[in-house]
């Protein structure tokens, strides 16, 4: 859900300064997670360092792509943007493999273990006659989440670089004329999404998932979804619909511990997406979003 | 006023069915015409052999005079020939002749005609003929024999056409049992397009706020204001890009009756004669010219996507007919040596003209031109103004014309109306526009503070 | 020439002048005349495999690969015509080869019966996905197209642990078949869908779609429903990607690499790269985006180590490509042999125009 959140965030960014939605998001993720991975299994370093350098090549990375492909690129239309970014998908999925070796599992113990060593691993609540678990992992994953939104959220009211982002997002060019560089906007918002994506990765990798070129596109098909949910013409409008996804789906998942509704788990993913059409059919610009006019 | 599910269903079905009729009528004309020419041409190639063949048992009494004029001419014909066919590969190719390449060219062109004018006097000086000899009588192509038995074809595309017009009957009688024709709202003779109290609010912005003026039949009408006075905006609603806050638009359609636009979809309004060209030209670059014009006689096609896929014969029919159409388009709008040119690359100029030669291919009621002038130097918003008064004359039908250039709305509208924050500023003829202090104050600004309305 | 002839021609203009030079070069010029043809050499080369003279891996090879071509012919209609993406086709392959290995398999149906179960299904989900993500931006298709991969995916992994492996009877027109037999109806089907695609394209659908992709505005005030076509190009996308694997799970037969190496968002990134490699606009493009991307890597890069040992280098190269193709060469190939045929023809016209100035008969 945390984890949703961010790469859903992570999405609008990038599709509101740059008008388009980055199919590369997940792939660029897997890409700083495997950097991380390498860095705490192979060289021993200590975890928040490792975190700290992935996110910082993920950064990296979402510059490179801004500067070299899009700022070059100013004359492609949005479909073709579109098709860059599902380009650099196949690029990652290719070169993944290529840099750091087959996509074997490599196990994220380090950071695992360093999370459940301190303390129990787990909460357990007792509810509804069952128990509800929560992992440590959960907390500190949703306190990160947070943390980091509740920061990104005030930047983006407050700070100089926010209004200039929301500005851009209202209309680059006219913010091109107001005097805003609106190729720094782009760049820093291309360097955050990178970064954010990166670190909900290492978040979505320390549940102990095993990670591979492909492991965050369920991530990331949650992440479009979430925003197509909330509407793309906000920001917060798909961090909510981050978290609303998840439950409906954990909700659904819920119904198959009565009698009758066994099996009904396998379908689960369907009948989130089937909420999910019934949602976007009756409200078409999300939950949370205004209805655009085009101007001809 | 509202109309029930089968009533929409049935005119719709009514509206296909007319058509189909117009379609299958104009190609069975299309094809009597093809047959006739085909035969035409046969005859004349008959006639061509028979002159051929007594010319040269005859040939020794010719005058030498004819010789020369006759063979002068072949002469002059091939270059002219083969220079148009030069100029029209360049065209076609898309290459851009440098000002000296032209001139280059042209005088090239002048040179060769006067050095075969020359050659062909040198050379054919020493004739044998008698220099008064006698003239060559050429054939005429006779009427009679000329025509083809077409009635086997006229009879199997008229059965088709009945069969149409009886399914056509058929509807129009549930229509009117159904009574809908009796719920038409009123419209006065002679006006085509009211528009009443339109709204169009953007927000908290109002576009457009409580605007009304009619558009009589066969007029050319100009709609004028400031930047941002709402214009376009006028536009879109009565093409239904945009759907109105708030307000009538009436419209009179094809058989007289009274449409209400507001009730159409963006690309059914085409259905009813109304079609517009744009501010910025949206012209498809992927496309030639001629496939440029075809695109707006889409709605005219019949057949569905099966015939496209199979290209069956019934489209291979309606394709013909409409090319026919494009190209006569392209010739009243003096394009046709663009037609095979991809739209890609060429000038601003042709391109403006390509829409306004779209609008044509439907059949126009009413033509809504967004500022036709844009772009163009003086010559050719004269040339504009002139085009614009003959579309009138041709296809008789109304133009609606948004436009900046004060000359060419003085010039050519019978009505102007000029508008201001979305607010009507005043109307009538150009000669009381120009005098209006109001428009002059909207125009050269404000000299009183607040002294304009409905500041949004 | 003689002073007699040329004043009977001139008096006498016209008489028809024919030469079978041209009249040959009409006939190939003529679309469906080359994909015949193609589908001719295709089928040969079965025959000549068969015989000996053509190793039958590389026909076996070639069959795959004309498989993919036929989902990248539907993927051309919707990139290159309608100006839109989508990233279920490997969803939609899927969904195909199930539904085959379900009824051939499972219940023993004729190949008649599961392509028709194939083409109402395919149709089915494309119209109820298309009809709503279609309703408001092209992004929004890419997206849900996108997670209904996923969860096909999702699916056929939950069902493969209950099924059988391999499928043996596959009976076409009543009699039960081979690879062999299979390949000929792959090229069969291709030759069809190739003209049929090719058809709609030189039609009122095929314009109406490159008005919409390059002009919404335009396309709408000319009549033309933007949802009408989009939906259409999109459903027969849909359609054609089923049909790719209702033939993918009757040639290879394997339902465990079928779901392992096919269902993967890699798949439907590999038509995407072989579409915009070749030429959005162009179906011999695609088709011979397909043969890089696919055929070239299955048919002679097989037999090279470094390719064999790291498959993923493919994957990266078709990345790299797709990106530089949009941002320098967004018509792929074709335009770039389009390109270099203009260049060819101005350069002759530049030619021709000096030959005029210069002439002095």
């Amino acid at each position: 859900m945390c984890v949703t959140a961010l790469a859903a965030f992570a999405v609008t960014i990038i599709f509101r300064t740059s008008t388009t939605a980055n199919f590369a998001q997940g792939a660029i993720s897997a890409f700083g997670c495997y950097v991380v991975a390498d860095l705490l299994n192979k060289h021993g370093i200590p975890v928040w360092i490792g975190v700290f350098a992935g996110v910082l090549v993920g950064v990296v990375i979402g510059v490179f792509i801004d500067l070299l492909v899009f700022r070059r690129g100013r004359h492609v239309n949005e479909l073709g943007k579109q098709i860059i970014t599902m380009g650099f998908v196949s690029l990652f999925f290719g070169g993944i493999p290529l840099v750091f070796g087959t996509p074997e599992r490599i196990p994220f113990e380090a950071f695992y273990n360093t999370v459940k060593a301190k303390t129990s691993p787990n909460f357990v609540i007792p509810a509804l006659g069952g128990e509800i678990v929560i992992t440590k992992h959960a907390v500190i994953c949703l306190g990160i989440t947070v943390v980091v939104l509740a920061v990104l959220f005030l930047l983006l009211k407050y700070s100089k670089w926010g209004l200039g982002v929301r500005a851009t997002a209202s209309s680059e060019f006219t913010a091109e004329l107001m005097g805003i560089d609106t190729h720094v906007i782009t760049a820093i918002s291309w360097a955050l999404a990178c970064g954010l994506g990166v670190l909900a990765a290492v978040m979505y990798a320390g549940g102990g998932t095993s990670i591979s070129a492909a492991f965050m596109t369920t991530i990331q098909v949650n992440a479009f979804l979430a925003c197509i949910l909330g509407g793309f013409s906000t920001f917060y409008g798909p961090v909510i619909g981050a978290v609303l996804i998840p439950l409906a789906a954990s909700c659904v998942g819920f119904l198959a511990n009565f009698k009758g509704f066994y099996g009904i788990s396998r379908w689960q993913m369907v009948i989130v997406y089937v909420l999910l059409l019934i949602a976007i059919l009756i409200k078409p610009e999300g939950l949370f979003g205004k209805k655009t006019l085009k101007k001809v | 006023m509202s109309m029930t599910g089968t009533e929409r269903r049935l005119l719709k079905k009514a509206r296909r069915l007319k058509t189909e009729i117009e379609m299958l009528t104009a190609s069975r004309d299309l094809r009597i015409e093809r047959e006739t020419e085909k035969t035409a041409a046969r005859r004349a190639e008959q006639l061509r052999q028979e002159g051929l063949r007594a010319a040269e048992e005859s040939f020794e009494s010719l005058g030498a005079d004819e010789i020369r004029r006759a063979i002068t001419e072949k002469r002059l014909r091939e270059e002219n020939e083969r220079y148009a066919a030069l100029r029209k590969e360049i065209l076609l190719c898309g290459y851009l002749l440098s000002d000296e390449e032209n001139e280059a060219l042209a005088s090239a062109h002048e040179s060769h005609l006067e050095r075969i004018r020359e050659k062909t006097t040198a050379e054919l000086s020493s004739l044998s003929n008698p220099s008064a000899g006698k003239k060559l009588e050429l054939p005429a192509v006779a009427e009679e024999g000329a025509a083809p038995d077409t009635t086997k074809l006229r009879e199997r595309c008229d059965r088709k056409i009945e069969n149409a017009k009886e399914r056509l009957r058929n509807v129009e009688r549930r229509l009117e049992s159904s009574g809908a024709s009796n719920r038409q709202a009123e419209l006065e003779e002679g006006i085509i397009l009211r528009i009443q109290d339109l709204k169009m609010y953007f927000g908290g912005v109002k576009a457009v706020d409580g605007l009304s003026f009619d558009v009589h039949e066969g007029e050319i009408f100009g709609l004028i204001g400031p930047n941002g006075a709402g214009k376009t905006t006028v536009f879109n609603c009565i093409t239904q890009f945009y759907k109105p806050t708030g307000g009538t638009l009436l419209f009179r359609g094809r058989e007289n009756e009274v449409v209400d636009l507001t009730k159409e979809k963006v690309h059914d309004v085409i259905l009813h004669g109304i079609v517009r060209t744009f501010q910025n030209v949206e012209v498809v670059p992927e496309l030639t010219v001629l496939e440029n014009l075809l695109i707006a006689g889409h709605r005219q096609y019949s057949s569905g996507i099966a015939a496209s896929a199979l290209h069956l014969p019934k489209l291979r029919r309606e394709e013909d007919v409409i090319r026919y159409k494009a190209e006569k388009v392209l010739s009243f709008m003096g394009l046709s040596a663009y037609a095979g040119a991809y739209a890609f690359g060429l000038p601003y100029g042709i391109l403006k003209k390509i829409e306004i030669a779209r609008t044509l291919m439907c059949s126009p009621r009413l033509i809504i031109l967004d500022e036709p002038a844009a772009g163009l130097n003086d010559t050719e918003t004269a040339d504009l103004a002139r085009l614009i008064r003959r579309i009138r004359e041709e296809y008789s039908c109304t133009i609606l014309l948004v436009e900046h250039d004060m000359g060419l709305v003085m010039d050519v509208c019978d009505n102007i109306c000029a508008i201001s924050f979305g607010k009507l500023l005043a109307f009538g003829t150009p000669e009381k526009i120009q005098t209006n202090r109001d428009v002059q104050q909207a125009y050269l600004g404000v000299d009183e503070e607040g002294e304009s309305d409905g500041t949004a | 020439m003689d002073i007699k002839q040329e004043y009977l021609s001139a008096a006498y203009p016209g008489g028809a002048k024919k030469n079978i030079g041209s009249n040959i070069r009409a006939v190939f010029a003529n679309p469906l005349a080359q994909i015949a043809l193609v589908g001719v050499v295709l089928a040969l080369v079965q025959f000549l495999a068969l015989g000996g003279m053509i190793s039958s891996a590389f026909a076996y090879a070639l069959g795959n690969t004309l498989i993919y071509a036929i989902v990248a012919i539907g993927f051309c209609l919707l990139l290159g015509y309608s100006g839109l993406a989508s990233l279920g086709t490997a969803g939609f392959i899927g969904l195909g080869s199930y539904v085959a290995f379900y009824l051939i398999e499972g219940m023993g149906a004729p190949y008649y019966v599961a392509l028709l179960v194939t083409l109402a299904v395919s149709i089915t989900i494309g119209v109820i996905v298309g009809f709503i993500s279609l309703r408001i931006e092209g992004i929004y298709l890419a997206i849900m197209t996108l997670a209904l991969a996923e969860i096909i995916r999702s699916l056929l992994m939950v069902l493969k642990a209950t099924i059988k492996i391999n499928i043996n009877n596959i009976v076409l027109f009543g009699v039960n078949v081979n690879e062999k037999a299979v390949y000929l109806l792959i090229t069969a089907t291709f030759v069809i869908l190739m003209v049929l695609t090719s058809n709609l394209i030189r039609s009122p659908v095929g314009r109406a779609m490159l008005a919409m992709k390059d002009s919404t505005s335009a396309s709408q005030a000319m009549g033309i429903s933007l949802m009408k076509y989009r939906l259409l190009a999109f459903v027969i996308s849909t359609v054609y990607a089923a049909m790719g694997g209702l033939l993918y799970m009757m040639y290879v037969r394997n339902m465990t690499t079928a779901t392992s190496t096919l269902l993967t968002l890699s798949t439907s990134l590999n038509i995407l790269g072989a579409v915009i490699i070749g030429g959005a606009k162009s179906l011999w493009g695609t088709t011979l985006g397909t043969f890089i991307i696919y055929g070239l890597q299955s048919m002679f890069l097989s037999k090279i180590r470094f390719f064999v040992d790291h498959p993923a280098f493919i994957t990266m190269i078709t990345g790299l490509l797709i990106i530089l193709v949009v941002m320098f060469f967004p018509g792929g190939f074709a335009q770039m042999l389009a390109a270099f045929r203009g260049w060819l023809r101005r350069k002759r016209i530049e030619r021709r125009i000096r030959a005029y100035v210069d002439d002095r008969n």
